[in-house]
């Protein structure tokens, strides 16, 4: 049962207030997890692109 | 500012916003909330690409421009950290980005320099002084979601100076050097005064009942030039005053009748990107899920189809943006029917067109109250109950792939929630029918194309046809989706369909001039004698030697309008078997027993 007060589980880091300069220091962490899985859901997804035909 | 390593978290969606996204609603602070995870995204790309750049070679100077970018990007976000964001939320960069990582991935060379244009428009923004070597595109220096300046003279690279106040390029004295003052250095909204060496991003600022949409409209970034549709680079002024206009007229239909919509549009979608159709009456809209906040598409008839065509791609942008942060769907080989589209679909292909979907059914509901000319409010009731009824089906499709997560489970459950908050709204009769004839035109269409049947089992049961003997139910042949199994000859039948609501008037008028290439069963089937209709198409298919695929859909839709049959059932539930069966069979055999036979 999941309410609505819960967070759900994302898979992106928030860096919004990181310091470009300090990224390097980041090394194996949650960052270079999360650009490995990004770069699997690439690899598997190809680049996917909505494209509508509104004749169709 | 966060200074610790250790205090990386990752983003946070509560979970009524994932509820609100699912719901195809999300109001203007759920939006922010997809920004803020895409702000987060690019810099993560961002940072993957320099970790590849590393300190490199120093001669290289792509390489080189990206490093002072980098540079140049730190010490804005030290002094202004809302130009940064600015810049890191852009589309312009996200699809720099994500093509830079592929490009790494796949041993290719990104353009590293772009960076450094792009850091230079967040420092003119932040008015935060640097000097730095950048390329040179056709004449120009882009500073993407700002402009482009005059670089002055044919070189490939030029000096970007900019003091705080003044922007030049060249090497700052004498020829070749080009100065623009800072407070004209912005978008171009066709109001101010022309700014030499300076050509703004077109833009709109658009204005409904007190609520504002400001939104470029960019023709010259590559990074925004990723559709199937090449974007409409080097528009005229008076074509740039025309897509104003529209983005005008569009945005009132949207604040009047769909406010709903119009909120999270104008926090959403900052940039419309014009793309040139293949003909003129083609109207294709994307977006890509590299570039969110960004919308293409062609030139729209009117500003109620503008207005559908951003609810529906923002849909896209949406869900696009929710996908980044939690997996809905995984990748699957399997391939299964789309209500919207004419090729299979994977799932995560099949969810986006449901979640759009979901927006253009919303869009018409209220659509139907704002229409006041007849035709209108035909194709507004026509379209609400198509999509409506294609919704729940597609629904339990993609639930029957098994490729989508738990969130992806939970996500869609919430979207058939929402059709089904709607079953209840009336359809006056004569849209209800036309809805359900396009639909079952489309689904069994589909079919003939792309099911294939199981050969050993179609020839048993053309075998105990012929010998007489009851329908062995135990022996029904499996079906499965693939790509292209059967062709189909002419599709005017089904565009006379869709035009019979989508543009009345000139349905009504081909039909009165009657020089539409139809077979005379289609004719009946347009001069609504079904039965004549019904007895024509099976006539064809008995008498020819050759299998007439479109002739089997149309005696579908024939049977389709008379009262309930065992034909009708037959035809509606295994049409490529009927179709194949009979095939088997050869020319003699009448479609209709066979298909009361089946039922």
């Amino acid at each position: 049962m999941i309410t609505q007060q819960q967070n759900v589980k994302t898979a992106i880091p928030d860096l919004r207030d990181f310091p470009l300069d300090r990224l390097a220091e980041m090394g194996g962490t949650p960052l270079a997890h999360s650009i490995a899985l990004y770069r699997e859901r690439l690899k598997e997804n190809g680049v996917p692109l909505s494209s509508f035909n509104a004749r169709i | 500012m966060n200074n610790g390593v250790a205090e990386l978290k990752a983003h946070r969606l509560p979970e009524t916003a994932f509820t609100a996204v699912a719901a195809g609603r999300g109001d203007p602070a759920v939006i922010r909330l997809l920004q803020g995870a895409q702000q987060s995204k690019h810099t993560m790309l961002l940072h993957a690409i320099a970790e590849a750049v590393g300190d490199g070679d120093p001669a290289d100077r792509g390489a080189a421009a990206f490093r002072a970018g980098y540079e140049l990007l730190t010490r804005i976000q030290e002094a202004d950290p809302g130009a940064s964001a600015w810049l890191l939320g852009l589309p312009h960069l996200g699809g720099w980005a994500h093509d830079g990582l592929i490009r790494l991935d796949q041993g290719t060379a990104p353009d590293l320099a772009y960076l450094a244009c792009a850091a230079a428009a967040a420092a003119v923004r932040a008015g935060v002084p640097f000097e730095l070597d950048v390329p040179v595109r056709d004449g120009h220096v882009l500073l993407p979601g700002l402009g482009r300046l005059a670089a002055g003279g044919e070189a490939a690279w030029v000096r970007l100076r900019y003091d705080g106040r003044h922007l030049a390029a060249g090497d700052g004295v004498g020829d070749g050097v080009v100065v623009a003052s800072r407070v004209a250095l912005g978008p171009d909204y066709g109001s101010g005064q022309p700014v030499p060496h300076w050509r703004g991003t077109p833009a709109v600022r658009v204005l409904a009942d007190g609520l504002a949409w400001d939104v470029l409209l960019v023709t010259d970034d590559p990074y925004l030039d990723r559709y199937t549709l090449p974007m409409s680079a080097g528009l005229s002024d008076r074509e740039l005053r025309r897509w104003r206009q529209l983005v005008q007229a569009a945005w009132e239909v949207l604040v009047r009748h769909h406010r709903w919509a119009a909120e999270p549009i104008a926090t959403g979608v900052s940039v419309i990107v014009p793309l040139t159709p293949q003909s003129e009456t083609d109207l294709i809209s994307a977006t890509s899920p590299a570039t969110f906040g960004a919308v293409a598409t062609s030139w729209p008839p009117d500003p109620v189809t503008m207005a559908e065509t951003l609810v529906h791609e923002f849909q896209h942008v949406k869900l696009c943006g929710l996908l980044d942060m939690v997996p809905l769907a995984e990748s699957g080989a399997e391939k299964v029917y789309a209500p919207w589209r004419q090729d299979p679909r994977p799932a995560g292909g099949l969810l986006q067109g449901i979640y759009a979907h979901l927006g253009i059914v919303r869009f018409w509901q209220s659509q139907r109250q704002a229409e006041t000319d007849p035709d209108n409010i035909l194709r507004a009731h026509v379209q609400f109950a198509r999509w409506r009824v294609a919704i729940e089906g597609a629904v339990d499709t993609l639930l029957r792939t098994g490729c989508l997560t738990p969130d992806g489970v939970r996500f869609s459950g919430l979207l058939r929630d929402q059709e089904r908050a709607l079953d209840d709204e009336p359809v006056p009769g004569e849209a209800r029918q036309i809805a359900g004839e396009v639909a079952l035109d489309h689904r069994l269409t589909w079919q003939i194309r792309h099911v294939a049947t199981d050969a050993a089992a179609v020839e048993k049961l053309a075998d105990a046809y012929r010998r007489g003997e009851p329908f062995p139910q135990q022996d029904r042949p499996g079906v499965w989706v693939q790509e292209d199994v059967r062709k189909l000859g002419s599709s005017v039948r089904s565009r006379l369909l869709n035009m019979s609501y989508l543009e009345p008037a000139r349905y009504r008028e081909l039909c009165a001039e009657g020089v539409l290439p139809l077979s005379g069963a289609d004719r009946m089937l347009f001069g609504r004698d079904a039965e004549a209709a019904v007895l024509s198409y099976r006539d064809l298919i008995t008498g020819s030697a050759d299998p007439q695929p479109d002739a089997w859909v149309g005696l579908a839709l024939a049977l389709h309008r008379l009262p309930a049959s065992a034909p009708q059932d037959a035809f509606a539930a295994h049409l490529p078997v009927l179709f194949d069966v009979h095939s088997r069979l050869g020319a003699g055999y009448d479609p209709l027993d066979l298909a009361s036979w089946f039922g």
